[in-house]
């Protein structure tokens, strides 16, 4: 048409570039990747033929023995994951609400209290939950009692995160009424600050629940209770179907635990 | 009795919101304070019970030098000071019972508050006070349930739960409609009346302000420009307190009208 | 004390409106019946009858407890006086391989997942296919790392690329199922727009899809390598390398130094690196409108945030 050929075409604005931020951020990433690769020896032909030879683990896999269920030993080993998981939440979940009450500017005036309380919540955090039970079993000895201490301070490590995550974001309108009111700040808490996060925090607790039973499973490898113990003595004497058995059937028990606790933490939003 | 001597607040971040004041209300005085935005109404009204405390100068409440009270002192003042919100500042998730209980906090132990169980004394109160706003129907009902109205009628049962002797209400109205809003300012006017009790209101509209007040103040840059009889304010005072010309938006008849 | 006694005098007795009524006239206010909340109370109930079976039923030396806050401290004493500075290289090298394995192990997750994770999004490929790659996901995301790292091992013998084929699996469930979420929760606008003007699938993909999700994707691999260097510092212990095999021997060896010198580094390690990627990912999200808001109060994105704590 005439209009769109005669004219010389108009300059368009100049265009903008991809940000230097995530070209930076690409390369980066590329170059982390092939240092790390290096170091860690990665060469994708050994992955191939290793997987493809011959291994117990793998052989197990396919024929995993079902009739873990009904070992006695292994039933009790998972009642005790059980039991360390339930104690576990109940304990340091319930621990971490004041604990996260006690780092936000509202429930803690003062600063450097405050940033003491930050602090420990960033180290207890840092410290993943095989290396807790690891300490524990050190210093306190092998057993459920390990595993119950390293659980407890998982578990503050997850919700005091998680909660004060939330009491970041809540309603200062009704802090502001207590105080105004004459309320002592353990009351004003109480009232104006924990009924804004219940449902999100028992949310947490059951989220919590559903890791320490996952977790708790993993603590006997050190030797701190569960059917880690259990899964340790099939891995040493290389009974790999056994394992495979006990590793599946526990996991689907946790499957269906989480199915339950999604369900329920429906209902209560 | 409120007092203020030559009294200031000056923000940290430099801003002066009070200039000097020097202002007396009696007990059961019907104040309304009018003035723009950021003419220091808000820092008036929450100078009384402490939360903005004076730069410099006198504040004296019920016979206490605001300033010299320590944390134990300022919470047994502001028991006996009730607070009004425009956002109502109620807890959403629980329900009017449990808001209106608040006001009765300080009576009451902590570790009753923890638990979460009332004396009857106190529930009985409560009841009370929903009683007078009329609002006793939705006793278990949640507060996110309710109409703004209704909200505000519940801030006022929880203000007057703590049995005050003062009332501060920081535009209570702001965010009600126009019949809603006389509902309310109606309520004040009555509690004040009836029980007696010092009110201090903060209001942006002025037809609302010369409708109910006895006695109207006018801010303008922290500085009292005005200070008489609801019956002597007419659009002249108010140009000269908002130092413009009066708009639409400066009347209720007329912003709801638009 | 004078000054807590702020109230005015009239404050002896309650103010007319507010006062008891007296015994001879009839009742005052009568609030209305309270309602019920029978799920509430039965469900506490259960809660607190499975914590009181637990504590009474486990198997735990609980006299043991009250020595182990001594226990706790003398280990702490021990191993932090008796530190060795020679050693501060070596350990720092092994957190570097930890965190080697924890990158590796995310960079082929993603690349694993991102694919996959096409698959699972029923706005893209229909529901049966969905639902059959979605359970893959939920398989792969319950099954812990460090099981996965037992079974690596004897296949790939006591070296690191155990322990990042462990995480690399492993993250594949929890990535995947992060990115799906993602794009279901995509505006379908300018996918439809995209297919209103007659574009194929994978032009679908590249200019409807790809440009709304690529900074939250980002995001989410980099809070999940923040995850897996937890995960990663921990393989050691079962022998998969990183600096956890360094930790699990001194304590082995009652080498206590070298282990609160190893506990020190991981600490202060994982926090360097949260720090760094917690700050490059406010960056990232601060460009860009979420696509998927971070809504607490919706139980099924909540996961998707949450996981990141999960498969550890």
């Amino acid at each position: 048409m005439t209009t769109l050929d005669d004219a010389p075409p108009p300059v368009l604005p100049a265009k903008p570039g991809v940000s230097t931020f995530a070209v930076g951020g690409a390369l980066i990433a590329a170059a982390l990747t092939i240092v790390t690769a290096r170091s860690v020896g990665f060469s994708l032909s050994e992955i191939i033929t290793n997987f493809t030879r011959k291994n117990s683990p793998a052989e197990g896999l396919l024929h995993p023995d079902w009739g873990q269920i009904w070992s006695r030993r292994s039933r009790t080993a998972f009642i005790e994951t059980l039991q360390l998981a339930v104690i576990g939440t109940a304990i340091g979940a319930t621990s971490a609400l004041p604990l996260a009450l006690w780092s936000t500017t509202f429930g803690n005036p003062n600063r450097w209290l405050r940033m003491l309380v930050r602090s420990c919540n960033n180290v207890i955090r840092s410290i993943p939950d095989l290396l807790w039970a690891l300490l524990f079993v050190t210093a306190v000895g092998i057993g459920a009692l390990s595993g119950l201490l390293a659980l407890f301070f998982f578990s503050l490590a997850v919700t005091t995160k998680l909660t004060s995550d939330t009491l970041d974001g809540i309603d200062m309108g009704p802090i502001e009424a207590a105080n105004a009111s004459g309320a002592s700040l353990t009351q004003m808490l109480r009232t104006a600050v924990v009924p804004q996060i219940l449902p999100s925090y028992t949310s947490f607790v059951l989220y919590n629940f559903e890791l320490n039973l996952r977790a708790s499973a993993v603590l006997g490898l050190v030797g701190a209770g569960g059917i880690g113990q259990r899964i340790e003595f099939f891995r040493g004497a290389g009974r790999w179907e056994e394992l495979w058995g006990l590793v599946f059937m526990f996991f689907l028990v946790v499957f269906i635990v989480e199915r339950i606790s999604v369900t329920l933490r429906r209902r209560l939003i | 009795m409120i007092r203020f001597s030559n009294a200031s607040v000056t923000y940290p971040n430099g801003v002066s919101a009070m200039k000097d004041l020097d202002l007396e209300i009696a007990d059961g005085e019907f104040v309304v304070i009018v003035g723009l935005s950021g003419a220091g109404k808000s820092t008036l009204i929450r100078a009384v019970n402490g939360l903005v405390p004076l730069t410099s100068g006198e504040l004296n409440v019920n016979g206490h030098d605001v300033h010299a009270l320590n944390r134990a002192g300022l919470r047994d003042l502001r028991s006996d000071i009730g607070m009004i919100f425009q956002g109502f500042n109620l807890v959403d998730r629980t329900t009017v019972l449990k808001n209106v209980l608040m006001g009765r906090l300080h009576e009451v132990p902590t570790w009753r508050t923890l638990i979460g169980k009332y004396p009857q004394a106190d529930i009985d109160i409560a009841a009370r006070a929903l009683a007078r706003v009329e609002i006793i129907e939705k006793t278990y009902t949640r507060a996110s349930d309710l109409s703004g109205g209704q909200r505000q009628r519940v801030g006022i049962a929880r203000a007057l739960a703590q049995d005050p002797s003062i009332i501060l209400a920081d535009e209570p109205v702001a965010s009600l409609d126009p019949p809603t809003s006389h509902v309310v300012m109606r309520y004040l006017q009555q509690i004040c009346r009836e029980l007696g009790i010092t009110t201090i209101v903060n209001l942006h509209f002025l037809d609302l302000a010369t409708t109910y007040a006895d006695r109207i103040i006018g801010l303008r840059d922290g500085v009292l420009v005005f200070d008489g009889p609801g019956s002597e304010c007419d659009d002249t005072v108010f140009e000269s307190i908002y130092g413009r010309s009066l708009t639409a938006d400066d009347t209720m008849t007329k912003h709801g009208a638009l | 004390m004078a000054q807590s006694k702020a109230r005015s005098k009239v404050r002896g007795k309650l103010r007319v409106g507010l006062m008891p009524t007296p015994p001879d006239q009839p009742a005052g206010v009568e609030l209305p019946s309270k309602p019920v909340t029978t799920f509430r109370w039965v469900s506490t109930a259960l809660a607190l009858a499975l914590v009181l079976w637990s504590v009474l039923k486990i198997d735990a030396k609980w006299s043991r407890l009250i020595d182990a806050p001594g226990d706790m401290w003398t280990l702490c004493t021990v191993m932090f006086s008796s530190m060795e500075v020679n050693k501060i290289s070596g350990l720092v090298g092994k957190m570097w391989e930890s965190i080697a394995i924890a990158w590796l192990g995310t960079v082929i997750a993603a690349l694993l997942a991102v694919p996959l994770s096409f698959l699972a999004a029923d706005n893209l490929v229909g529901r049966p296919i969905a639902w059959v790659t979605r359970q893959v996901f939920n398989v792969l995301r319950a099954i812990p790392e460090i099981i996965l790292a037992l079974a690596f091992i004897p296949i790939f013998g006591l070296k690191p690329m155990a322990g990042v084929l462990a995480i690399g699996v492993g993250s594949v469930g929890t990535l995947g199922k992060l990115f799906y979420e993602v794009i279901e929760g995509i505006n379908k606008g300018p996918v439809e727009a995209a297919d209103a003007v007659g574009a194929s699938r994978l032009q679908r993909l590249r200019w409807g899809v790809l440009p709304q999700v690529a900074p939250e994707i980002t995001s989410f691999l980099l809070y999940r390598f923040e995850v897996n260097i937890r995960a990663s510092a921990v393989l050691g212990v079962v022998g998969a390398g990183g600096i956890g095999s360094a930790l699990a021997q001194a304590l082995s060896f009652k080498d206590f130094g070298t282990a609160g010198l190893g506990l020190i580094i991981v600490v202060l390690g994982t926090i360097a690196v949260d720090t760094i990627s917690g700050a490059v990912r406010r960056r990232i999200v601060a460009g860009s409108t979420p696509i998927v808001k971070p809504d607490l109060n919706d139980p099924t994105k909540f996961e998707a945030r949450m996981d990141d704590f999960g498969g550890n």
